[in-house]
């Protein structure tokens, strides 16, 4: 197991060494107007060429690379240019994790159990209404681009005057979470669902359910006893990505919402072309992926001895 | 004979499969004696596994027993309908255990957990007790090193042991059947054997009535007291040991015995039996073996025939045990074996 860690580990560095490394790389493809700040117009091409220079950019790719790794290590990930100028970036990023880190734990805790329930109850009712009707629920989900029904949402909902849901987010204002945190959990609850009822299908349909069965163990020991464990394992190897993915704020939603978190912060740099920002948010969720899928892998091993015990005894 | 155990009376056993109905099980009749070991032998597909898990509730969902009755302690399991019903019969009177070791287990779980399962329910021992017992049977089945083995997973262990657990489970169970579905037909030739033997000290020690599924006749010999012979969904001959090997009477018999290679005369072709069994999605009129039947009877193809008694152990449901049925000679296999075993005999 130690042995498996380590082997993992040091493959997801070398991912995240590469994937910086790409990341770093594609965003000198990006235009540099956003570096002169507001008055671009007014600059002489020699005044922006100190800009550049300053910042340098002029320097040959590698040059930059090998600075751009100099400092990374030292936790300097550059200053804002346009979006708060001259803030250090993390120092801002900072400030919205809590948003996006509180809504994604919400999302997530929504979306499992919701998921997983149904998942189970259609796994259960496999072929009968239940199983049809939750399906129509994850086709809906899958098949509609999620700008459509989530703003379908924000509008409707709100305008039902019973509920009286308000439009945007109000950190003082404890209701205004309801529609966003739901909004964020439609999705993961299709997800989940959908897996777990295919990992439960494919449980029941093992051999060794019928010993189990044979046994004299009853449907509902079998459910808990084998079923459900076995199939949490292949969706373990998901789960971080995925919670890690929710906690980093949604792009869309925050944007919609004006929910001050990384993922609408995201969408305000590009727009206004605060690369230095841009590039940290990138970097985020990447290593973010990465990780998460690092952490999936170890998740599956805990559970799952075959993988646990590989090369540790091995079968006879 | 004393009393039955188990009792099968005309058990019709059907399946729906793509809109369409088909017959498994056709009025198939067994009795099954307290303590005795009785083979089920026949081609695959005959209906051994579909006959027997009838008997515990087992069909796969879209079968179930059409008519028929299964006497077991006085109540008829063919009219158990739902889960706790058969809960009181399924794993504690009668256990199974069945063919694919390599599949049967959890691999998620201990072996020693899957085998104290069983344990828990069926013999109300639990935690420290349970696990004691769970290592006293690990070696009672054969399995070295039980303490150590009891933590480890199916995936640690070889086919042969796995099929040792499987029947560790079935002797926790402690059931008063025991059903092996053809246990050796997945492992080793040089396993088989261990296997069997396993299961035959067990059942010896346990005094549990032991049903031995297979579909050859060969190993009968070796565990069995007496045999059953199936065909597209009926027991067709039945009788002692010896009585099958030696005086068999239902040509279907013949042939399943002619095609053994221990059995064959030097320099004659091995027999094997012509076409192919009938379908089960048909009404079978007459004798379902006769269109196979070299020596078929105008008969046979009319009216299926009823048992005839051999002996005090031994009937066979063929229209040649008629007194006005022509005599028809068995192959010169089955003549050999009768003229060594009755020179043997003397
Ligand atoms: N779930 C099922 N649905 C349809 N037909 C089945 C099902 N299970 C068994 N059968 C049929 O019943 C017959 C007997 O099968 P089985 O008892 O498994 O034979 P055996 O164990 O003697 O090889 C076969 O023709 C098989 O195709
Ligand atoms: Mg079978």
């Amino acid at each position: 197991m130690l042995k498996y860690s380590f082997k993992r580990l040091s493959q997801s560095l070398v991912t995240v060494f590469i994937v910086v490394t790409l990341v770093f790389l594609l965003m000198r493809l990006l235009p540099v107007e956003g570096y002169f700040g507001d008055g671009y117009d007014k600059l002489t091409p020699e005044q922006r060429e100190a800009i550049l220079r300053k910042f340098g950019l002029l320097d040959p790719w590698y040059i930059q690379l090998k600075n751009f790794y100099a400092s990374l290590f030292k936790g300097d990930l550059g200053r804002s240019i346009i979006y708060r100028p001259d803030v250090p970036v993390l120092n801002i990023i900072k400030l919205k994790i809590p948003y996006s880190f509180a809504f994604g734990i919400v999302a997530i805790v929504l979306s499992l159990t919701a998921g997983l329930a149904m998942g189970i109850h259609m796994a259960r009712e496999k072929g009968r209404i239940w199983d049809r009707i939750w399906s129509s629920y994850i086709v809906f989900i899958n098949a509609v681009p999620s700008a459509v029904y989530l703003l379908f949402i924000q509008l409707y909902i709100t305008n039902i005057k019973l509920f009286r849901l308000p439009m945007l987010f109000d950190r003082h204002n404890t209701i205004s979470w309801i529609l966003p945190a739901i909004s964020m959990s439609l999705g993961g609850t299709a997800g989940y669902a959908m897996w777990m009822r295919r990992y439960m299908v494919d449980q029941l349909n093992q051999d060794y359910i019928r010993l189990a069965r044979a046994k004299g163990m009853s449907d509902r020991q079998i459910m808990v006893k084998h079923v459900l464990r076995n199939a949490f394992v292949p969706m373990a190897q998901y789960l971080p990505a995925s919670v890690l993915f929710t906690i980093s704020g949604s792009i869309y939603i925050e944007s919609l919402y004006s929910i001050p978190g990384m993922g609408g912060l995201l969408v305000d740099v590009i727009q206004r072309q605060d690369n230095p920002l841009v590039q940290t948010l990138v970097l985020i969720y990447s290593v973010l992926g990465i990780f998460g899928l690092f952490l999936g892998d170890i998740l599956m091993a805990v559970f799952d001895p075959r993988i646990r015990l590989e090369k540790a005894g091995g079968a006879r | 004979m004393n009393e039955p155990i188990l009792s099968v009376r005309d058990l019709v056993v059907k399946f729906s499969l793509r809109g369409q109905v088909l017959t498994a099980i056709r009025k198939a009749s067994l009795d099954l004696y307290e303590g005795e070991t009785l083979a089920i032998v026949g081609e695959s597909g005959s209906g051994k596994s579909v006959f027997t898990k009838s008997w515990i509730g087992m069909l796969d969902a879209n079968g179930w027993i059409d008519s028929g009755s299964i006497m077991f302690e006085g109540k008829n399991l063919a009219t158990y309908t739902t889960e706790p019903e058969w809960l009181t019969i399924r794993g504690k009177k009668l256990a199974m255990v069945f063919q694919d070791p390599m599949t049967a287990l959890n691999p998620l779980r201990t072996v020693g957990m899957q085998i104290q399962e069983a344990l828990e329910l069926h013999q109300d021992l639990h935690g420290e007790q349970a696990r004691a017992k769970t290592v006293e049977i690990l070696s009672e089945v054969g399995i070295d090193e039980p303490e150590m083995r009891y933590s480890q997973y199916p995936h640690e262990f070889s086919g042969g042991m796995r099929q040792r657990v499987v029947i560790a489970i079935a002797v926790a169970c402690n059931p008063r059947i025991l059903i092996c579905d053809e246990p050796t037909t997945a492992l080793d030739v040089t396993i088989q054997a261990q296997i069997l033997e396993l299961i035959r000290g067990l059942q010896r020690k346990m005094g549990a009535t032991l049903v031995y599924i297979t579909h050859d006749l060969g190993v009968v010999a070796n565990v069995a007291d007496r045999v059953a012979v199936m065909y597209a969904g009926e027991i067709i001959e039945y009788g002692t040991v010896e009585e099958i090997f030696y005086d068999a009477r239902h040509p279907y018999t013949w042939a399943l015995l002619s095609s053994l290679p221990q059995l064959g005369i030097k320099g004659e072709p091995l027999y094997s039996i012509r076409g192919t069994p009938p379908n089960l999605f048909a009404d079978i009129q007459g004798d379902a073996f006769a269109p196979r039947n070299p020596n078929a009877l105008k008969i046979d193809f009319v009216k299926g025939p009823p048992f005839f008694q051999v002996s005090q152990t031994h009937f066979a449901k063929t229209w040649l045990l008629d007194p006005r049925a022509p005599r028809v000679e068995p192959p010169a296999t089955i003549k050999a074996m009768r003229d060594k075993y009755e020179r043997y005999a003397l």
